[in-house]
Order: C-alpha cells, then sequence, then structure tokens
C-alpha cells in the first residue's frame, strides 16, 4: 500500500516537474524578448536569479549551538573609543533585556537551582539573523520574504526598485527597512531603521547603521552562505563582517508551529538546571 | 514643425497623465497600471466594508447551546492571551495581507498576532496525520485550475487560537477547507470563495466569499498592533469591566 502511494507521489512529482520545466521555458522565453524589446535590466537579472528558495535551517559548525559561543562564529567587532565606552555604559545599566526576559543575570546557577528567565510573554521582537527555528525564504518578482518558524517580526525585501525612506519619518524595528538586488547571482540585502541595540560579536547599532547581506548559494545548492556587513562611521573602526551558513531542508518537509500560550502558568516556569555529568 | 513638435509634447503629457492615474488608482479596484499575470496572486491585498459576502451557515445538530459556548469561551481565551489566532480570523484582515508566490511555495504574511500561512505549489497530497502536529493555519497544498488557485487545507489544531468561521461555525480538527482564488477586475481585485466542511458542524459544506483589493505598489509592511498579555487596561477592557488605566497601550514588537 505504502510502495503504491509512494510511486503515485513520484509519478506526480516527474508530471510537476515536466510541466513546470515547459513553464519555466516558456517563460524564459518571454524573459528574453522582453530583454531583446525593453533591455530592461532588472528582467535580465530575473533569468539568473540564484534559487534560494526553500526552508533553511541555520547550521552552526563551532559553539555547539550555544548562544555564549556565537562569537566564535562572528569574531570581535572593533568599535571606536565612542562606541565602546557607550557599549560599556550600556553593560553597566544592564543593556535592556530581550522582552519577555525577567531576570537575566548571566550568572552561572548550580545543578537544582531554579531561575526564571522568562515573564511568559510570547511576542518575541524577531530579527534579522537566522536563529534556532527554521526559516523559510520566497522569492517573488518585486520582493522577497523571509519568515521565522517562531514568533517575531519576519523580513520585507523589497526588489521593485525603491529605495530606503526617510529615517526622520520610519520607526525603527528589529528588522529594519531592507532593499535587494541579485549581483552575478549572489542575493544582496541592504537595511537601515532598526532598532538600537547590540550586534553579534561586541558589535553596535543604531537606525542610521548600515548592514549589508550578501546571500550565496553552494554549488549543489544545499547550503546557504549569509555574509553580514555594518558599517557605521561612529561605531565600528572597521566594517564588521561575520558569516553564518544555512542547510536546505528536504523539499517534501513543511513548517512547523512553535506555539506558545502566555496563558499557561508552565511557561513561566523557572529553569532548573540539571546534574551535569563531570 | 512647431505645431509637431508642441502636439508631440502634448501627446507625451497625456500619456504620462494617464500612466500617473493608474497608478493612483491602484488599490481602488480600477485596474493595476501595468498587464497581470492571472497566475501570480503576489501583492498586498486589503479588505474594505464592502468586501464580504457571506451566507448564514446552516449548521449541524451537533451544533449544541453548550457547544458554542465551549468554542466561545476559547476564542475568548485566545482574544486574552494574545494567542495566534490562526484560519480563518488572519484572512479576516484589518490591515493588508502580504502574499507572495515563489516557485514552490505561497506564503501569507499578516499584519497581527497570526503565524505566516504556507501553501505548497509542489505537493500533491496532505502530509499524513500520523506525523503532522495539526497547527492554527493547517496544512496547505495548491493547484492551479486555469486561472483559479485551488488551496485544499486540512490538519487544523481546533482547541488553538480564534475558531469562530464568518457566517456560524467553528475550526475543528476535522475541518477541511477549500479556498479559490481568482485574480478579477484586471488584477486589481482578489476574489477568494471559502468552503469549510466538517460534519460534526455543517449539515452542507458553508460558503462565503471575500474580496480583497491590491494596495498600491508602494506599500510598505507595517508591524502589527503589539498585543500584551499582560496589560491590565486591556484585560480590563476585555472582560467588560472599567479600568483606571485608560485603555490599551498600543506599540510594535521589535520597535521597544
Amino acid at each position: 500500500m505504502e510502495i503504491t502511494r509512494a510511486a503515485a507521489v513520484a509519478t506526480s512529482f516527474a508530471k510537476a516537474t515536466v510541466t513546470r520545466e515547459v513553464r519555466y521555458r516558456s517563460v524564459l522565453a518571454v524573459v528574453i524578448a522582453a530583454i531583446g524589446i525593453t533591455g530592461d535590466y532588472t528582467r535580465a537579472q530575473q533569468s539568473n536569479l540564484p534559487d534560494i528558495e526553500g526552508t533553511w535551517v541555520r547550521l552552526d559548525t563551532v559553539g555547539a549551538g550555544s548562544f555564549g559561543a556565537v562569537n566564535a562564529l562572528t569574531g570581535n567587532a572593533v568599535l571606536t573609543p565612542e562606541a565602546a565606552a557607550a557599549a560599556a555604559a550600556g553593560r553597566q545599566g544592564g543593556g535592556g533585556l530581550r522582552p519577555g526576559l525577567v531576570a537575566d543575570d548571566n550568572k552561572p546557577h548550580a545543578a537544582g537551582e531554579p531561575y526564571v528567565v522568562t515573564d511568559g510573554s510570547c511576542t518575541l521582537p524577531g530579527g534579522l539573523e537566522p536563529n534556532s527555528s527554521a526559516f523559510h525564504i520566497i522569492q517573488s518578482k518585486d520582493e522577497v520574504l523571509i519568515v521565522r518558524e517562531n514568533p517575531g517580526l519576519h523580513r520585507t525585501i523589497y526588489m521593485d526598485g525603491r529605495t530606503h525612506p526617510d529615517l526622520s519619518r520610519w520607526r525603527p524595528t528589529v528588522v529594519g527597512h531592507s532593499v535587494g538586488r541579485y549581483e552575478n547571482g549572489t542575493f544582496v540585502i541592504e537595511t537601515v531603521g532598526l532598532t538600537p541595540g547590540g550586534v553579534p560579536g561586541g558589535g553596535r547599532r543604531t537606525a542610521d547603521t548600515q548592514l549589508t547581506e550578501r546571500y550565496t548559494l553552494s554549488a549543489d545548492g544545499r547550503r546557504l552562505t549569509m555574509t553580514y556587513t555594518w558599517n557605521d562611521s561612529k561605531i565600528y573602526q572597521k566594517p564588521h563582517t561575520y558569516q553564518i551558513v544555512a542547510e536546505r531542508q528536504p523539499a517534501d518537509s513543511w513548517p512547523f508551529e512553535d506555539w506558545c500560550d502566555s496563558g499557561d502558568p508552565t511557561q513561566r516556569t523557572s529553569v532548573i538546571p540539571p546534574k551535569q555529568i563531570p | 514643425m512647431k505645431r509637431e513638435i508642441t502636439r508631440s509634447l502634448a501627446i507625451a503629457a497625456a500619456a504620462l497623465l494617464a500612466a500617473s492615474a493608474a497608478t493612483a488608482q491602484r488599490g481602488r479596484g480600477a485596474g493595476p497600471a501595468v498587464a497581470f499575470d492571472p497566475h501570480d496572486i503576489s501583492g498586498y491585498w486589503e479588505l474594505s466594508f464592502d468586501s464580504r459576502h457571506v451566507p448564514p451557515a446552516a449548521l449541524a445538530t451537533t451544533v449544541t447551546p453548550a457547544f458554542r459556548a465551549a468554542k466561545r469561551k476559547q476564542d475568548e481565551y485566545a482574544t486574552r492571551w494574545c494567542n495566534w489566532i490562526g484560519m480563518p480570523a488572519a484572512m479576516d484582515a484589518t490591515r493588508p495581507i502580504d502574499i507572495r508566490q515563489g516557485r514552490r511555495e505561497i506564503v501569507m504574511n499578516f499584519e497581527t498576532i497570526a503565524t505566516p500561512r504556507h501553501i505548497f505549489l509542489d505537493r500533491p497530497i496532505h502530509i499524513g496525520k500520523d506525523v503532522y502536529d495539526a497547527t492554527t493555519m493547517g496544512d496547505s497544498i495548491a493547484r492551479w485550475e486555469g486561472e483559479t488557485l485551488v488551496v485544499d487545507t486540512v490538519g487544523f489544531d481546533g482547541a488553538k487560537g480564534l475558531s469562530a468561521i464568518p457566517g456560524g461555525g467553528f475550526r475543528t480538527s476535522d475541518s477541511h477547507l477549500v479556498e479559490r482564488y481568482r485574480l478579477v477586475g484586471n488584477g486589481a481585485v482578489l476574489a477568494v470563495t471559502f468552503t469549510w466542511s466538517d460534519p460534526k458542524v455543517y449539515r452542507t459544506p458553508h460558503t462565503y466569499e471575500y474580496r480583497y483589493y491590491r494596495a498600491p505598489a508602494s506599500y510598505e509592511a507595517q508591524p502589527p498592533i503589539w498585543c500584551d498579555p499582560f496589560d491590565e487596561a486591556r484585560t480590563a477592557f476585555l472582560a467588560g469591566s472599567t479600568s483606571r488605566g485608560g485603555g490599551n497601550q498600543p506599540r510594535s514588537p521589535g520597535a521597544r
């Protein structure tokens, strides 16, 4: 029975692939015609755009996935003296907690010693870099969407040629305002308008800080290397750059719903560190 | 010669005016400025006061007062605690819905407390019940029938989110939803029929139609209005009691 079902799926998939192939060829012909007629550079890029659409999971090759080891990936930002002083002052003052965290004391806790890290809020802010949840990239003509499988703002990257807004009229967010383009097979995102805060590797950012991301697909299409470069002469002595690699999930995978209920008392349950194995 | 130049300038000016007028009309149902692809529903889509045609549902006898009360209580809980609202509430958005169609998947992103909808174009069958964890959005697959996109959804979690269905009835774990999306009005309007089947809720399949207007191409996505489950003034408001706090404190996630 299972074999029959698998065979039916395979046949159906093969038919769909052939249909898609025919449709892509037709689209390609139309695009070539359009280039010939209009000389539209944007459309020329469309035929060369990398296929980064799909489900991805961050692949940390160092640090065993711990938060503290992220700097091994990112290196340390070289801050201006003014930015370094501001960062130190921020650390002294607590630096501001992520919404929902109530006691981020950053101290080690003995096995069995309970401590509370969340007020139970499920409305996390989201962010730029992928976290431990899978994320989906969808490429449409005018826009690329990057959505995580957990709460928070998702990323909208405008591909229609618009420019960044006047930042004096923009309310900063954790994902900012992003515009994108394709450059020789690389997806390039420019972002400004971010909320002030920290950047991996000891960096800082303000609404004026500019982030450039370059997404490059491996030859086999299974790995996506995302290079982050932060530029702000008021903060960095040199651009702060690091890379995160993601792995493509199988085509038959599906999204999870990372359910969270603030009304559930266990959502506020203390963390109790287990006994460590020597 | 001078007359020719004047005439050419007049024609060019008229063309520019027509183009700008067409652009200005986008989002009013007057038609997009450029030719549209009937097989691409990408865009920002919003409902208006005249967008809904919802007949009353023919409810099954199993929809008892106790059943209704339990579902109403569930929806009150979801609202009180800012739970993800799910289907069909997400499609009843008060803000534009961002629909993006890729090669293999369509994603709908909502400016409200909802997870994105994922609609798979390259998967002909649903994920098996034995491995799929039910969600507020369900498992959606789609196919094109001519110029109509048919979206088939099962795998709902009936116990989470807002369950009320327009016209009567509720989303349950046995609900089956078929949506038919079609671009009309020269691509300026997205007509969607929703058909819910669920023998525990409906005597006959319940169908209603929404018409979404295409938002201007220059639209910028906005963060959802912040929902704070620990805002006492909001909680008092929802409970219908008076509050000294003066009301809700709308904020945006990520803008804190």
